[in-house]
């Protein structure tokens, strides 16, 4: 019973406590990640077991003259660059007004989580009903204002489709960036404003000099979370117009589950997943080389 | 100590990986019949039904497991390439050609001659569910079939009669279609047709019947041919020529076209007996309904099913197929279709005192169809059709290019 026996005691540890965490993360993240890359070189459709095989490249050649997939790309980045901006905009605005001292500040702070903490399923649903062309709420309080005469079909037309569900999804992330930013605004310490304010600085050059620049690491850090969420997320368009009216709320995630669950084709969605991914991957790796970059100046 | 307790945890996590595999106890020699289904409220037919069938066979054990229909075909299918089917599930006409490439179903011809039910079921049925490799894989449960629901107290104050044809249909549509407050919008629109996801009968109902075939009887395809093209313009036309149906048209799904029904938003739509309830229960006398409108080739409206199939993989195929046929016998099935709202597959169940909804339903049985046998049914009606449509709707695809579209889907 010398030093080795317990060295080796240290050294298995650990290992020990990460395994359950590690065969759990193999077991249903890795595993299935894998097979997916498999069958985006299969020819797989599922109630075609017999005709399944290696097509190699086959299915990307197919999606590179796809005209869904590039349609679906360029919503893909309409989805994402439109929910980004807005959510991140209002977010901040958010975090501002209740980074001030007002009566009532702390049930303001809660009740702003609501949409984020609502599920989506309910989200997609009120909002569907809100956006009705024949009940809806947002239409009888639009007429009702006399801003219009005959009533919108939002989720109907090809025109206001994706731009309705934009603005919902706007709505129920908003609060994710509200409350990471005003967590960060608090983080700012008072001296940095006094120090300013001594030296002559405006409000905007305040904000400009001092609060953006500190808080340029949450910044980063959430839009880069928020943006990898946002690309994956189909739930809310499944739920609101199933990728339609037409084609024309088909995003990439869409397209995918379209092809695997309705068409039964595993071999292309899973080619439509693994470009996703690796667009993605581009994306966030020169974003956070970025970030990096940023730190070191 | 502390390795004691890292490895006990190592190894209770493994073991759950492990023994959860074993679990299946088969203990008392009892069938285990697992069933799945996918309508609400078993509490109303199918718990009544399962308490029967295990007290008159006291071997048999039903495990009923709901499935949410929205994902229903696709989880079967999973089951099925996962090599864990259910033993029974209730399935759909326009899934067999699938089910049967697949190798998941289990013929039942030899049980089917043995089994006393067989000649109370209709003819119309077998002729129907019978695959096209010639054998019977489904065991009938309902039925029903579409017609054309129409608001009477509208028909009677515009002074309109019941469109037995196509021309009659549109004009009695745009007549139904009124602003009725003067303030210049249009209150009531005349036909609510489905836009979204199970809107092909609406169609087929208009372009089937115009000349429009998915297959002839020599295998090829007619729905190119400028007869079909232009039954489809004339379809599309309802929405964006004529504009009888509600602008919502290309997303309303069937929550939104029965709504509509009953907040008298439109006055006539497409649908079957399962809806005939809710409707009365709001509308009352004035809710009515007719067969469809006649095309330019004939009638076609879609016959709605529901069958059980009984999978391959079952390791009780016996005890699989008493359930499946106790269910289509006379008394059983009519206990059924209080739950369905639909129409039993029994001769002994037709009911002499049929109300207005069943008389519309049997007086169109004789043109009642089904889609095509193929494999690519189901992809068009869940995510094809419904793209198509709604592109064409919106007028960025041309009748022949949406029909060109469905021939080459089905040429695959």
């Amino acid at each position: 019973m010398g030093q080795p026996s317990l060295r080796k005691k240290r050294d298995l540890l650990p290992y020990a406590l990460v395994t359950p965490a590690l065969a759990i993360t193999i077991a249903i993240i890795f595993l299935p990640m894998f097979q997916t890359i498999t069958y985006s070189f299969s020819h797989y459709v599922l109630y075609k077991p017999q005709e399944k095989g290696f097509i190699g490249l086959e299915n990307f050649k197919t999606a590179f003259t796809d005209p869904l997939f590039a349609s679906s790309l360029i919503n893909t980045f309409i989805w994402i660059v439109g929910i980004i901006v807005f959510q991140f905009l209002l977010g901040f605005a958010t975090a501002l007004l209740l980074n001030r001292k007002f009566p009532g500040r702390g049930i303001a702070r809660s009740l702003i989580l609501i949409p984020w903490v609502t599920p989506s399923v309910i989200t997609a649903l009120m909002w569907r009903w809100m956006y009705d062309g024949n009940h809806g709420l947002i239409n009888q309080l639009l007429s009702k204002a006399g801003l219009i005469k005959e009533f919108i079909p939002f989720l109907a037309q090809t025109s206001t489709a994706m731009g309705s569900i934009i603005v919902a999804l706007i709505w129920q992330g908003f609060p994710f960036f509200a409350i990471m930013l005003l967590a960060g605004l608090q983080a700012i310490p008072e001296e940095l404003y006094e120090a300013a304010e001594i030296d002559g600085a405006t409000r905007i050059q305040q904000f400009f000099r001092v609060t953006i620049p500190m808080l340029k690491p949450v910044i980063l850090t959430t839009v880069l979370l928020r943006t990898i969420w946002v690309a994956n997320s189909l739930d809310i368009i499944l739920i609101m117009t199933g990728g339609g009216p037409g084609y024309s709320t088909y995003t990439l995630p869409v397209y995918s589950y379209i092809k695997a669950y309705k068409g039964m084709d595993f071999g292309y969605s899973a080619t439509l997943a693994v470009l996703l991914t690796i667009l993605l991957m581009i994306i966030v790796a020169g974003y956070v080389r970025n970030i990096l970059k940023s730190q070191e100046d | 100590m502390k390795k004691v307790i890292a490895l006990t945890l190592v190894l209770l996590i493994v073991g759950t990986f492990v023994f959860a595999q074993g679990g299946r106890d088969k203990a008392d020699d009892v069938e285990v019949v697992k069933f799945w289904y996918h309508f609400d409220n078993p509490e109303t037919a199918l718990n009544p039904l399962i308490e029967k069938f295990e007290a008159e066979n006291p071997g048999i054990k039903i495990e009923p497991e709901r499935i949410s229909w929205d994902t229903y075909n696709q989880k079967l299918l999973t089951a099925i390439a996962g090599g864990y089917p259910p033993d029974v599930a209730q399935v759909k006409l326009w899934w067999q050609p699938q089910l049967v490439e697949m190798g998941a179903l289990l013929p039942l011809d030899d049980y089917i001659a043995n089994w006393d039910g067989k000649d109370d079921i209709h003819d119309r049925i077998w002729e129907l569910t019978r695959h096209s490799d010639g054998k019977q894989y489904y065991m009938p449960l309902q039925m029903v079939i579409l017609y054309l629901y129409y608001r009477a107290d509208m028909f009677e104050e515009l002074g309109l009669e019941v469109p037995k044809t196509r021309e009659e249909f549109l004009d009695v549509a745009k007549k139904l279609t009124r602003d009725l407050d003067g303030d210049g919008i249009v209150d009531v629109y005349g036909f609510g047709i489905r836009g979204a996801r199970g809107g092909h009968d609406w169609w087929g109902t208009f372009v089937l019947s115009s000349g429009a075939e998915f297959f002839d009887e020599h295998g090829n395809s007619k729905l190119t041919t400028p007869e079909a093209i232009a039954a489809n313009q004339w379809f599309i036309d309802l929405y964006r020529k004529h504009k009888v149906s509600p602008p919502t048209t290309p997303s309303d799904g069937f929550v939104e076209v029965i709504a509509n029904m009953k907040s008298g938003k439109t006055a006539m739509t497409i649908h079957h007996l399962g809806s005939a309830a809710e409707l009365e229960a709001v509308l009352g006398d004035k809710i009515s309904a007719a067969p469809v409108p006649r095309g330019t080739e004939g009638y076609w409206t879609s016959f709605g099913d529901e069958e059980n199939a009984i999978f391959a993989a079952t390791e009780v195929p016996d005890a699989a197929f008493k359930w499946a046929s106790f269910l289509a016998e006379a008394e059983n099935n009519a206990i059924w279709q209080k739950s369905s709202g639909q129409v039993s597959v029994n001769k002994s169940n037709a009911s002499a005192d049929a109300d207005r909804f069943l008389k519309a339903t049997t007086d169109s049985a004789e043109f009642a169809g089904v889609l095509p046998a193929h494999p690519g049914v189901s992809e068009f009606v869940e995510s094809l059709w419904p793209a198509l449509m709604q592109q064409a709707f919106a007028g960025q695809i041309t009748s022949a290019e949406m029909m060109q579209a469905i021939e080459d889907h089905f040429a695959k």
